[in-house]
């Protein structure tokens, strides 16, 4: 399972990508392998074709070769049409130097007559070896000659019987005085009447009438044709210069008449073979592969290039496409992203019809139906918690009332008559506070004032016992801040209620202190401080633990603080509300803190998503 | 999917790798059908064969030259040879010899026959023994052989002695012809065409007399010096058979005439060269009987084979031959001289 990562990696890729791949798979593919597959096909028909025809136009070549040689074989007869000739061939000793000078000279020009002047055209050389005799007759000077290196040059071979044999340059060691290539046609001479042999007659042929025989098949320059013996020893070759080496791969051929082709070092070479029906030798003809597809060549560059040209302009119609796909999604990818982080106000536009469009109709009906249900949703908790709120904020406890009204009534009973007067102000004071003005936020002041007014009512009752001292430091420039309303006084009155219950005398200050934050912006922190009990720390955490939620209740008078608490952070958002700090024995610190406000509206700036509407 | 390509690629790879190896390969894309199983031909004989070789008389010199040919070609073409025949030109005895010979089962029997009558029942009973029978030299009747195997056109040979002796006789005057046995065929055609030639070209040439030899030196010596005697105004005899003619040399010879009284005829070489030099005979003409031999070996060869003679054949070691029917004819002849009567060995 070597393949897994790279599948997994597969799966991984963009949809773009895949796309892509996809592309090139279905169609360049395809229709490459399709383009070589037809190709190779042709030019392999092409070899095959040209392996078929060549052997053919070898065996004529052939033939023609054969009969040409054959009709030159027959020359020696020539010299039995001579009387003079066959006397001299006869003759088998000389008186003197003289008569054996005068046969010689009757014998060349004969020679000379007959087959060098006589008409045979490829016939460039005549020599007879009889009777230790050399006559000769040659178009140009020869040297070199070694008559003793031809097999038996002067007796009988009876292997060579009547035929005729060929013998290489080599063989012989002649040379032209001009180079001329040449074979050598040996043929015995017998005297058929005296049944003996009268010598050797060789015939030099120009190797110029092979090539005339060739000419026509060698078709390129690259194209090579030779002539050799079954050693592979090569009789005649279009490359003069490999005459008489030898074809070294000639036993490892795999026929001997026919075609095929040789790989391995250079470029492969189709070589076809026919061998000669009398002679036994070869002849080859070789060329290189690439020689015969050239022809092919053309269409196969054309191909190419109408192929590149094609799938260049598919590849990027191929692009287009995926990116047309993909980049919807990927747009739509961004706005979910947006959305996440709680802006509805997104619209994705439908430029489309297709799948594309339909998706982003969809995701924007979806949104807009989200944003309906959480307004719908948010409207309602809002006016039920308002509901809520106003109930709250407006209350004083009947408790607190029926006390009042009782110390009202005892001053009275003892004539107190300005004690009176001052707490039913008050009092008259604190219920138009609580009951007259509906706005939710009221001046730091105006909410000091009312937290005074309540203080003042308890010290008629407490008299020494309780204490305070209210002091607001969070004017500026003569512009008044806000507050919510009756945020403070609930937290006083928990002072007091806990700090009386433990303690003769009790003492608060309260404050109104204006304080930078971190990020620059004011804050508004209130402060009442007592030296009552304090609060355990089981007490501590159990608070603390109430101070997280933002729940409302009305019941639990001793969750005043916890009231308190939700009602600023659902006002004035999470970064605001009541912190408790205590010392058991020696007295609690309530915090109170919100933003500065500048107007009786609320916070001017939206703070997240509590305080819409 | 891509598994697949990739495996795909590796084969491919593996593919290409086996390129670069340096030892050639070859592969063939086209063979002939008719692929040459092997270019030897048929052996000429699976077993050997025996022939006979019958002369009309064994001891004469121009027969034993034959010999010396069917014996090189016998050597040649792997078959066995036999040279039996009478002592003399008799057709008796020549009957007796074809029947021992029968009886020896030759294959073959090649007969110069002594009469074309005669031995037409022995060699028909040869044939139907199964022994084949050819002719040559002298032939016989076309039934009793499957072919001939001649020397020269009759009609050329005749008329060619009847032109060497009237150019040695000025055109003019008597002659006689010696022959072999009256009855040989070939002998009495060359016969015919030197009469005709003779009556169509010289009229002033008269021909006295033709007398028969049996190819019997010392018969033929005494037939010419018969001549001689009876006919004082002889001026040529024509030698018909190689035993006549160099029996009229000596005769001529003898009688202290040479030179005045021509002597032209077939013989050989050897038997002619003495008289050729001194001038007791003019010209000779023959063939070669040595390549006759080996000549009529070799088609007897094919023969069994089941091969007739082809006009223009080339016969290997003697050249082409010309066939006339049932009747092979080797090719020209050959007049010997005083000139160059020394480059014959037979």
């Amino acid at each position: 399972m070597i393949f897994k990562p790279r599948l997994i990696r597969f799966r991984d890729f963009r949809l773009s990508t895949k796309l892509m791949i996809a592309y090139l798979l279905l169609t360049v593919l395809p229709m490459s392998l399709l383009g070589y597959i037809s190709y190779a096909q042709y030019a392999k028909s092409i070899i095959q074709q040209a392996g078929e025809d060549m052997p053919e136009f070898l065996d004529q070549a052939n033939a023609n070769i054969d009969k040409h040689l054959s009709d030159l074989a027959a020359l020696p007869d020539l010299l039995f049409n001579s009387e003079e000739a066959l006397s001299i061939l006869r003759r088998d000793s000389y008186q003197s130097r003289a008569d054996l000078n005068r046969d010689q000279y009757a014998m060349n020009s004969y020679l000379s007559r007959t087959y060098i002047e006589g008409g045979y055209q490829d016939v460039v050389g005549v020599f007879i070896l009889s009777k230790h005799r050399v006559f000769e007759s040659s178009k140009w000077k020869v040297s070199g000659m070694d008559w003793n290196r031809v097999p038996n040059p002067y007796g009988e071979d009876p292997e060579l019987g009547g035929q005729a044999r060929i013998l290489l340059p080599g063989e012989a060691g002649l040379r032209f005085a001009n180079g001329e290539p040449y074979l050598l046609l040996m043929r015995q001479i017998n005297d058929t009447d005296n049944r003996k042999i009268l010598g050797t007659m060789l015939v030099a042929i120009q190797l110029s009438y092979i090539d005339h025989v060739l000419r026509n098949l060698e078709r390129t320059a690259n194209a090579q044709l030779w002539m050799m013996n079954a050693q592979g020893e090569i009789i005649y070759h279009t490359d003069r210069g490999k005459i008489g080496a030898r074809d070294q791969e000639t036993a490892y051929y795999p026929l001997k008449s026919g075609s095929f082709i040789r790989r391995g070092a250079g470029p492969s070479r189709l070589i076809s073979l026919s061998p000669s029906e009398v002679y036994g030798w070869s002849l080859a003809y070789s060329i290189p592969l690439a020689d015969l597809t050239r022809r092919t060549d053309l269409v196969r560059n054309v191909t190419i290039l109408i192929f590149i040209v094609f799938v260049t302009i598919t590849a990027l119609f191929s692009v287009l496409f995926s990116l047309r796909v993909t980049r919807p999604l990927h747009k739509l990818s961004i706005l979910m992203k947006e959305v996440e982080t709680g802006n509805f106000r997104v619209d994705l536009p439908v430029e489309r019809r297709d799948e594309a469009g339909m998706l982003a109709q969809s995701f924007n009906s979806m949104v807009s139906t989200i944003r309906d249900l959480i307004d719908k949703n948010y409207r309602i908790e809002i006016s039920h918690k308002e509901a809520e709120l106003y109930a709250l904020q407006s209350q004083i406890q009947p408790h607190f009332l029926y006390n009042t009204l009782e110390s009202i009534g005892m001053a009275v009973e003892e004539g107190e008559k300005e004690t009176v007067v001052e707490m039913v102000t008050l009092l008259g004071r604190m219920l138009r506070f609580s009951v007259g003005n509906k706005s939710k936020y009221v001046t730091i002041g105006e909410e000091l004032q009312h937290t005074r007014d309540y203080l003042a009512i308890q010290k008629f009752r407490f008299e020494d016992r309780l204490t305070f001292a209210i002091g607001n430091n969070a004017v500026c420039a003569g512009e008044p801040r806000y507050t919510p309303k009756f945020i403070l006084q609930p937290v006083v009155e928990n002072a007091v209620k806990h700090g009386l219950e433990a303690r003769r005398s009790l003492h608060l200050d309260i404050s109104a202190d204006r304080e930078v934050r971190d990020s620059g912006e004011w804050d508004i922190v209130f402060r009442v401080r007592d030296n009552g009990p304090g609060i355990s720390p089981e007490r501590m955490r159990e608070l603390e633990a109430q101070l997280q939620t933002d729940e409302l209740d009305r019941r639990d008078s001793g969750l005043g603080l916890k009231n308190v608490n939700a009602r600023i952070r659902i006002m004035l958002g999470r970064d605001y509300g009541l912190q408790l700090h205590s010392r058991p024995g020696e007295g609690t610190e309530v915090e109170l803190r919100i933003p500065e406000l500048t107007s009786p509206g609320g916070p001017t700036k939206a703070r997240g998503g509590e305080n819409r509407g | 999917m891509i598994r697949m390509i990739i495996a795909l690629l590796i084969v491919g790879l593996a593919a290409s790798c086996g390129a670069g190896s340096p030892a050639p390969r070859y592969e063939v894309i086209y063979s002939p059908d008719n692929e040459p199983v092997s270019r030897t031909e048929p052996k000429p004989s699976p077993r050997t064969y025996t022939m006979a070789i019958v002369p009309k008389a064994m001891e004469i010199p121009y027969f034993r030259a034959a010999n010396d040919g069917a014996q090189e070609a016998a050597k040649d073409l792997g078959v066995e040879v036999i040279y039996r025949g009478p002592a003399i030109a008799d057709a008796g005895q020549q009957i007796k010899v074809i029947r021992s010979l029968i009886e020896q089962k030759v294959h073959l029997l090649a007969v110069s026959a002594n009469d074309p009558e005669r031995l037409v029942p022995v060699l028909q009973e040869a044939r139907q023994e199964g022994i084949k029978v050819i002719t040559w030299d002298s032939d016989t009747r076309p039934e009793a052989r499957d072919f001939f195997v001649n020397m020269v056109d009759p009609e050329t040979l005749g008329r060619h002695l009847m032109d060497t002796l009237a150019l040695s006789m000025g055109e003019k005057g008597e002659f006689a012809i010696m022959t072999g046995s009256l009855s040989a065929a070939n002998l009495n055609e060359w016969i015919h065409w030197i009469q005709v030639q003779q009556k169509e070209n010289y009229p002033d040439m008269k021909l006295t007399e033709i007398v028969p030899t049996d190819d019997n030196p010392r018969k033929a010596y005494a037939a010419a010096q018969k001549l001689l005697a009876d006919h004082p105004r002889l001026g040529g005899i024509i030698g018909n058979s190689s035993i006549a003619a160099p029996a009229a040399a000596q005769a001529v010879k003898d009688s202290g005439q040479s030179g005045k009284i021509k002597v032209v005829g077939l013989s050989t070489p050897l038997a002619m060269r003495s008289y050729l030099e001194e001038g007791s005979a003019q010209t000779a003409t023959l063939w070669s009987p040595k390549k006759l031999g080996y000549l009529t070996v070799a088609l007897a060869v094919n023969d069994l084979n089941g091969r007739f003679p082809q006009n223009g054949e080339e016969i290997r070691n003697v050249g082409k031959i010309r066939v006339n029917k049932d009747q092979v004819i080797m090719g020209e002849p050959l007049d010997f001289t005083r000139e160059n009567v020394n480059q014959y060995d037979f």
